[in-house]
C-alpha cells in the first residue's frame, strides 16, 4: 500500500472499479513496490517517455523579448508608439491602462545564435545557450490571465479560480509513488536577487484541491526543518524515538487486535514513514558528498542553500530518489520598472544552475527519461510601463504571448516552435495555449490527459477541463 | 472484486431507474446524450424518454420491452468501434455488469423515474409505526434485515460519552464527566449527558466548525499580497446562533438576505457576512469588471453547494451537462447576488471593503477618529525631521504583528538630533497600537446591501465577464418548485424559497450532512452533491423521514441531532468483525459504530484539553497559537501578515476554530489533518493518513508542551506511576488500560527513565518546549520520562480517533 495513502479514496476506488469506472489512480492503490517495475505498467494509457518531472517555474512572468524572443527590428522604432493594428484593442492592466503612451521599449540585450541547431539566446543567458540543443523552445504560450495570483494558478491547475488540484497532485494521484521514504510532490522555493521582494507564492499553487489531502506538494523550507515538524524535539534522540515508536506501534496493535479497524494498521504504517522520513530528508538535503565537479555544474550559488542553484542540486537528488514531481519556484520576474538590471539579477540567478541541472542530469543518464520545463505564468508588454530611457524601461504583464522550453524525455531537442509577430505581441503561428502544455507533460508521462479523472461534486474534473491538445511539435 | 451490497439489484431482484440506471447514464452518456442543448448528439437525449423512445433513421435507441431491438443496446454491445458506445475516444466505458443492467431495465419496460431529490419531500410510513430516535432505528433494522446483517451492542459507557462530547462540543469527556456518567442509574441518564452537551457553549463552537468550511470563512483577503479582513463577528454570529438553537430556516435567510427583512437589526443584518466571506482580489492592476463577476460566481457556487448540493458553476459557460439547469437559469439565480455595492477588487490594504455593516459605538468612533488625527499629526512633524527615504516607514501602518517598519523607524530616529523627535516617535507608536487594538476590537463586518438602483445582468457567453448576451431578471430555475406566494423576486424572496416547505433539497441536503457530521458518511455518500449525479442513498426512506421531521419540528437542529444520537445505531460498537468487515466495508449499513479520526480542529483542541491547557474562551479576535518560524514570510514580502508571532497571553490555547486564517498560508496543523483552505466553499473534507500528520503529532512544539502538561496532571492525579498512567490513559481514551497495554506503558517509561538518568541535561531539553511554566518541585528526569509516556498516548490511533 502507498505510504501516502488515503483510506476514503481507496475505498471510493474498490466501489468505482466494481462498477466499471475506466479509471486508475492505480498508482495509490496499488502502492509503492508494486508501482515502476513491472506489474501496473499497462495501466498507464500509453507508454510514458518520462518518469519524473522537474518543473522550473519563473514567477512573475520573465520577458520574453529580453531572453528568447528577439525582434532586431525594432531597435528603430524606439520610443514609438504600439501601433493599434498590433494591440488590436486588447485588454491591458490596471497598471498600465492609465498610462498616457505605450512607447516601444526595444530590448538592450544583444542575441545570438547558439548550438548546432543555431538558436537565437539573449545575452543574458550564456550558459543555457550552451545546452540550446538540448531545448525545445516555445515562443508562442498564450495564457487567460492577467494578474500574477490568477495567472499562476491557472497554470498550476487549469483554472484562475482557487480550488482545482495542481498538476503535480494530478501527476502524484494518477502514478502514485516509487519511493517509499520521500513525499510524491516537492516544492522548492527560492527568491530572486533582480528583484527581492517580488511577487508572493501562494500555497495553492501546490495544493491538491479536491483531491486527497496526500497528493499536496510538500514544499521543502528554506529555513528551520526542510519539511514540517521533522526534527524531534531536543530531548528526544534517535534512539529514544524508535524506542518510542515501538511502543505507539505496540499499544496501536493491540487496538486494532481488539477493534479490528484496517485504518489502525494504516496509521501504524505512516508512523513507520514519517520515522524513515526522519532519516531521508536530512540525507536527501545533506550535499556534502557532492563532489566539486558536480558543484561546479550549478555556478557559484550552489553553496548557498535556499538559492535557486542550490535548489536545482536538489532537484535533481529528488529525481534520483525518483520522487515523480519536483517543481521549483523561483520568485522575482515581474520587472514593472528597472527591468534591464532586475533581469539580470535574475539571469545571474538561475542560468548557470539550470543549465549544469540539464548537464548533471544528462550525464547521469536522467535526462532520458526526466521532462524538464522552464517558464513563468505570462510574458511582459514591448511598451514600456514608467519612463521610457535608452539605458532604462519596465515591461507590464502580457498573456498573448511569452516563450517557456522543454527538456529531456519525449522532446525534440534543438527546436523553436512558434512565432510572433514584429513587437512580439501577438502570436503569428502555432499558438500554445496552457491547457496544450499541461496535456503534453501528462502525455509524457503516459498518462491522457482526457481520461485522468476524478469525480467531484457529481462531475469529471480533468487538469485540462474541456480543453487541451497535444504540441506535436514538440514531441521527438 | 467488491460489490457493495447496498447497490447490488440482486436485494431486490428487479431494476430500479434511479438505483441502477440513472449513474450510468447520467456518467457515461449525459455528457453527448443530456441536457445540453449545445453539445448534444444525433439529436438523441437518453434523460428524456421521449427522445429516447423516438424512431430516427428507422431505429429508436430504447423500446420499452424489447432490448433486442432497441439500438442503444446494439451499440453498447458492439465491438464495431465506429459503432460502439460509448465512443473508443471516450474516457469513461460500460462494464458488462452495467450493460446487464441497462438491458434488464429496457426488458422490464425502460421505465423512468423523475430525480429523487428534486421530488417533494413526504414523510414515509415508518416500520413497525416508531417515532424519534426509534423510528430512525426501524429504518435502519430494516436495511439490515434485508441483507441478514446485525448491529453491535451498545458501547461501553466510557468510549460512548466521548464519542458524543466530541460530537456535540468538538471535546473529549473528562474523566470527571466520565465517572459522574458511570455513576447515574437513572434510566434517562444518556439522554441527560446529551441535554448537557447541547447546552454547553462549546455545542455552538463544534457546530460552527462544522458551518465555516463551506462559508469559506478567514481572516485575509486570499489573493496576492493577502492582505487581513476582519470578518470574525460574522463568525460569532454562527457560534451563536447555533448555542441560541436558532432555526434553520431562520439561520438561512438571515444568511442569505438578513439586510433585507423588515426593520433588520444588526445581528440580522451581520448574518449577511456569510456572501462576503470570498477572496477579493487585491493585486494592482486587477481588473474591476473582471473580479466583481468573480465575486458574485463565488456566492452563486456557495450558496448552491451550501443549501442546494448542486455545482450550479457547471452551468457558467453552458447548459448544465447533468442537472436541468440552463446557463440562462444559471444568470437568472446569479442576479440576486448580483447587486451589491462592491468595487469588485480591494485597495491594496488591509481592512473590510464595502458593503459594511459598522459594530461599534459612536464613542469608540468618535475616539478611533481622535487618535487617528493624534497619529497624522505627529507623523507629520517626524517626517519633517526625518530623511526623506524613510517617509513610507513613518506612515506604513501599525499593527501587532508588523514589527519591521518600526524597527527602522526606530533605528532612524535614534540618529536624530532632537530628544522630541524621540519622544514623539514613542508616542506615535504608542497611539498606533492602540489604535490597532481599537481596530481588532471595533471592527465592521463586510455584509450584504442592495443597490438602489438594480445593477443589470447579462448572460455571459462562455462565462467570460466581458462577453455579455441576453440580459436577464433575477429567476428560479425551471426544475425546483415556484417563488412562494407573496414573495418578491429578490434575495430575501429567495432565501425564503430556500426553507420553504416545498422545496426538495434543502432539508435533505442538511440533515445528510449532519448524518455525515456523527456517521462518518453521508446517508447520500455525496454529501457534496444531490443533484443528478448523486450517489443512490444507503437509506432512502430515512433520509426523507428526516428531512421531514427537521422541517416540521420548525428546523430544530438541536432536537434533530438529538434524536440521531439516541438512536441505538448510534450508540452501537463500533468494533468490527471480519464478516462485517468484508459485507460492509464502508459501515453505510451501520452494522456497527462510526469509528474515524477526529477532525483537524479536534485533533488539536483534544491535545490541549487533555493537557489542562486549553483556554475555554468564547468568540472575539482570532488568535495565533504556535507555528513554524516564517510561515507567513517565506514566500510572501507583502501584505501586513507576516512575521507571525504566537500569542503568550493565553490566545495560544485557544480553540482551533479561533486560530488567524490565512488563506494564502493557512496553519499548516490544520491542513496537515484535512482542513481546506478556505479560499473557496468545500462542503466535505477528505480524511487522510500520512505520514506528514505523524511528524505533527510526533513533533509539534504544540504536541510536546501538551505531553508535558499531561505528564504533570498524571504526577497530580496519582501516587505512584501505576496510577498515574492509569489516569492519564482515561483521561485520553475515556478508559481504563488492560493489563497488557499497561505493562507496556509501564516498561517503555521505565527504559526512558534509565535514559533520562543517565542524560538529565536531555531532560530538562525536553522540557522546555512551549510557554507554559514547569511544574515546580518535580524531578525534571522524571517528568521528561513521564513526558515520552504522555506523547505516545497523545499519538495513539484511539486518541485521534472517534470510537
Amino acid at each position: 500500500m502507498n505510504a501516502f495513502r488515503d483510506s476514503v479514496n481507496r475505498r471510493v476506488f474498490l466501489k468505482t472499479s466494481a462498477h466499471g469506472f475506466g479509471l486508475t489512480a492505480l498508482g495509490s492503490i496499488l502502492g509503492s513496490e508494486a508501482f515502476g517495475e513491472t506489474p501496473v505498467i499497462d495501466t498507464l494509457h500509453h507508454q510514458a517517455k518520462a518518469k519524473r518531472v522537474i518543473y522550473l517555474f519563473q514567477s512573475g512572468g520573465p520577458s520574453q523579448m529580453d531572453l528568447w524572443d528577439p525582434k532586431p527590428g525594432l531597435k528603430e522604432r524606439f520610443g514609438e508608439e504600439l501601433p493599434g493594428s498590433i494591440r488590436m484593442g486588447q485588454r491591458i492592466t490596471g497598471m498600465t491602462s492609465g498610462q498616457k503612451t505605450l512607447p516601444v521599449a526595444p530590448s538592450i540585450f544583444d542575441f545570438a545564435r547558439h548550438g548546432k541547431s543555431g538558436t537565437w539566446v539573449s545575452e543574458l543567458l550564456p550558459e543555457t545557450a550552451k545546452v540550446v540543443d538540448d531545448l525545445c523552445i516555445i515562443r508562442s504560450m498564450h495564457t487567460e490571465a492577467i494578474n500574477h495570483d490568477p495567472a499562476v494558478t491557472f497554470f498550476q491547475s487549469g483554472s484562475q479560480l482557487a480550488g482545482r488540484p495542481s498538476i503535480g497532485s494530478w501527476v502524484s494521484y494518477g502514478l502514485g509513488s516509487i519511493n517509499r521514504d520521500l513525499p510524491n510532490y516537492v516544492v522548492l522555493t527560492s527568491r530572486g536577487t533582480g528583484r527581492p521582494d517580488d511577487q508572493p507564492l501562494a500555497n495553492r499553487y501546490w495544493e491538491p484541491g479536491f483531491l486527497p489531502t496526500q497528493h499536496s506538494g510538500v514544499k521543502f523550507r528554506n529555513t528551520g526543518d526542510p519539511v514540517l515538524y521533522l526534527s524531534d524535539p531536543a530531548g528526544i534522540d534517535r534512539s529514544r524515538r524508535r524506542d518510542m515508536l515501538d511502543d505507539l506501534a505496540r499499544l496501536n496493535g493491540r487496538r486494532h487486535a481488539i477493534v479490528g479497524d484496517p485504518e489502525i494498521e494504516a496509521r501504524i504504517a505512516q508512523y513507520e514513514m514519517a520515522f524513515r522520513m526522519q532519516a531521508s530528508v536530512p540525507e536527501l538535503t545533506d550535499v556534502s558528498g557532492e563532489p566539486e565537479s558536480v558543484l561546479g555544474l550549478y555556478g557559484p550559488e550552489v553553496k548557498k542553500p535556499g538559492t535557486y542553484a542550490a535548489n536545482c542540486l536538489l532537484a535533481r537528488r529528488l529525481a534520483e530518489r525518483g520522487v515523480r514531481f519536483v517543481q521549483l519556484f523561483h520568485q522575482g520576474w515581474d520587472h514593472h520598472g528597472g527591468l534591464p538590471k532586475a533581469l539580470k539579477g535574475q539571469c545571474y540567478d538561475t542560468d548557470h544552475a539550470t543549465a549544469g541541472l540539464l548537464r548533471d542530469l544528462r550525464q547521469r543518464g536522467l535526462l532520458e527519461d526526466t521532462l524538464v520545463i522552464w517558464g513563468g505564468e505570462f510574458g511582459r508588454t514591448i511598451y514600456s510601463q514608467g519612463k521610457l530611457t535608452r539605458e532604462n524601461y519596465g515591461r507590464d504583464h502580457h498573456p498573448r504571448c511569452f516563450t517557456m522550453w522543454m527538456a529531456g524525455a519525449g522532446v525534440k531537442k534543438g527546436t523553436t516552435i512558434g512565432a510572433t509577430d514584429d513587437y512580439s505581441y501577438n502570436i503569428l503561428e502555432d499558438p500554445v495555449h496552457v491547457h496544450d502544455l499541461n496535456a503534453t507533460i501528462l502525455h509524457l508521462l503516459g498518462i491522457d490527459h482526457e481520461r485522468l479523472l476524478f469525480k467531484y461534486q457529481g462531475r469529471q474534473y480533468r487538469l485540462t477541463d474541456v480543453h487541451g491538445s497535444l504540441i506535436k511539435k514538440a514531441l521527438a | 472484486m467488491v460489490l457493495s451490497l447496498l447497490l447490488a439489484p440482486a436485494v431486490t431482484g428487479e431494476v430500479r431507474f434511479n438505483r441502477d440506471i440513472r449513474p450510468i447514464l447520467s456518467d457515461r452518456c449525459l455528457a453527448c446524450h443530456g441536457a445540453d442543448e449545445a453539445a448534444v448528439e444525433a439529436d438523441l437525449r437518453l434523460d428524456d424518454p421521449a427522445s429516447a423512445f423516438a424512431g430516427r433513421d428507422g431505429a429508436r435507441a430504447i423500446v420499452p420491452g424489447d432490448p433486442g431491438a432497441s439500438e442503444m443496446i446494439r451499440r453498447i454491445l458492439s465491438s464495431d468501434p465506429d459503432l460502439v458506445m460509448p465512443p473508443p475516444r471516450h474516457p469513461l466505458k460500460l462494464e458488462a455488469e452495467e450493460k446487464k443492467l441497462l438491458e434488464q431495465w429496457i426488458e422490464e419496460g425502460a421505465e423512468y423515474e423523475a430525480h429523487w431529490a428534486f421530488q417533494r419531500i413526504e414523510r414515509p410510513p415508518v416500520p413497525g409505526g416508531k417515532r424519534g430516535a426509534e423510528a430512525i432505528d426501524a429504518f435502519i433494522d430494516r436495511r439490515r434485515a434485508e441483507v441478514g446483517m446485525e448491529g453491535m451492542p451498545e458501547a461501553s459507557r466510557g468510549k460512548l460519552l466521548r464519542r458524543l462530547s466530541l460530537d456535540l462540543t468538538g471535546l473529549p469527556a473528562s474523566v470527571e464527566e466520565i465517572e459522574g456518567f458511570l455513576r447515574d442509574e437513572r434510566a434517562d441518564a444518556y439522554e441527560r449527558q446529551i441535554d448537557r452537551l447541547l447546552a454547553s457553549p462549546h455545542y455552538g463552537e463544534r457546530m460552527a466548525m462544522w458551518w465555516l468550511d463551506g462559508a469559506r470563512y478567514a481572516d485575509t483577503h486570499g489573493f496576492q499580497a493577502d492582505w487581513e479582513r476582519y470578518q470574525w463577528p460574522w463568525r460569532d454570529w454562527v457560534i451563536r446562533s447555533f448555542n441560541d438553537n436558532k432555526s434553520f430556516d431562520r439561520f438561512t435567510i438571515e444568511q442569505i438576505a438578513g439586510d433585507m427583512l423588515p426593520d433588520a437589526t444588526p445581528e440580522q443584518i451581520l448574518g449577511t457576512g456569510f456572501n462576503r466571506n470570498h477572496r477579493i482580489n487585491t493585486e494592482g492592476g486587477a481588473l474591476a469588471d473582471e473580479w466583481l463577476i468573480e465575486n458574485v460566481m463565488d456566492r452563486v457556487d456557495t450558496v448552491g453547494a451550501v443549501w442546494l448540493g448542486l455545482t450550479m458553476n457547471c452551468a457558467r459557460c453552458h447548459d448544465h451537462k447533468y442537472d436541468p439547469l440552463t446557463q440562462r437559469e444559471f444568470y437568472q439565480f446569479f442576479a440576486f447576488f448580483h447587486n451589491v455595492d462592491e468595487e469588485g477588487k480591494g485597495p491594496g490594504r488591509q481592512g473590510n471593503f464595502k458593503p459594511v455593516l459598522k459594530l461599534h459605538t459612536p464613542e469608540e468612533e468618535a475616539e478611533f477618529n481622535r487618535i487617528t488625527r493624534e497619529i497624522e499629526q505627529g507623523e507629520k512633524r517626524l517626517m519633517e525631521w526625518l530623511p526623506s527615504g524613510v517617509h513610507g516607514i513613518a506612515k506604513q501602518p501599525f499593527t501587532k504583528r508588523n514589527g519591521n517598519g518600526d524597527a527602522r523607524l526606530e533605528r532612524e530616529v535614534r540618529k536624530l538630533a532632537q530628544p522630541e523627535a524621540r519622544e514623539l516617535k514613542d508616542k506615535v507608536l504608542a497611539l498606533r497600537q492602540k489604535r490597532a487594538g481599537l481596530e481588532r476590537r471595533i471592527q465592521s463586518v463586510m455584509v450584504m446591501a442592495e443597490m438602489e438602483k438594480p445593477r443589470r445582468t447579462f448572460v455571459l457567453n462562455r462565462g467570460e465577464y466581458d462577453q455579455p448576451g441576453e440580459e436577464v431578471q433575477a429567476g428560479l430555475p425551471a426544475f425546483l418548485p415556484p417563488l412562494p406566494e407573496g414573495e418578491e423576486m429578490n434575495r430575501l424572496g429567495l432565501a425564503r424559497w430556500l426553507v420553504g416547505r416545498e422545496h426538495p433539497l434543502t432539508a435533505r441536503v442538511q440533515v445528510n450532512r449532519l448524518w455525515e457530521l456523527l456517521f462518518g458518511t453521508g446517508l447520500v455518500a455525496s454529501s457534496e452533491n444531490l443533484g443528478v449525479q448523486a450517489d443512490w442513498p444507503s437509506h432512502p426512506e430515512l433520509l426523507d423521514w428526516l428531512a421531514a421531521e427537521f422541517i416540521e419540528s420548525g428546523w430544530d437542529v438541536k432536537a434533530l441531532l438529538k434524536q440521531m444520537v439516541m438512536t441505538r445505531a448510534y450508540r452501537q460498537d463500533s468494533k468490527v468483525d471480519a464478516a462485517r468487515l468484508e459485507r460492509d466495508p464502508e459501515n453505510r449499513l451501520l452494522t456497527r459504530g462510526p469509528r474515524f479520526r477526529v477532525q483537524a480542529e479536534t485533533v488539536r483542541d483534544q491535545a490541549l484539553a487533555i493537557a489542562g491547557l486549553l483556554n475555554p474562551e468564547l468568540g472575539g479576535p482570532s488568535v495565533y497559537p504556535y507555528q513554524p518560524k516564517g510561515i507567513w514570510s517565506e514566500t510572501n514580502f507583502y501584505g501586513n501578515l507576516r512575521n507571525y508571532s504566537h500569542d503568550t497571553d493565553g490566545g495560544q490555547y485557544r480553540r482551533s476554530l479561533y486560530t488567524i486564517w490565512k488563506r494564502t498560508a493557512a496553519p499548516p496543523g490544520m491542513t496537515l489533518f484535512d482542513m481546506p483552505s478556505r479560499e473557496v466553499c468545500v462542503v466535505k473534507r477528505s480524511r487522510s493518513n500520512t505520514p506528514l500528520q505523524a511528524l505533527a503529532l510526533m513533533n509539534d512544539v504544540t504536541y510536546v508542551e501538551a505531553s508535558r502538561k499531561f505528564a504533570e496532571r498524571m504526577m497530580k492525579h496519582g501516587a505512584d506511576l501505576e496510577e498515574r498512567l492509569t489516569w492519564g490513559w482515561r483521561c485520553a481514551t475515556s478508559r481504563e488500560p488492560d493489563p497488557q497495554e499497561l505493562v507496556v506503558l509501564i516498561q517503555g517509561h521505565g527504559r526512558r527513565l534509565e535514559g533520562y538518568r543517565a542524560n538529565p541535561d536531555e531532560a530538562k531539553a525536553l522540557l522546555q518546549a512551549g510557554e507554559a511554566p514547569v511544574m515546580e518541585g518535580v524531578d525534571p528526569v522524571e517528568l521528561a520520562a513521564l513526558t515520552t509516556t504522555a506523547s505516545i498516548i497523545l499519538n495513539l490511533d484511539e486518541v485521534i480517533t472517534k470510537e
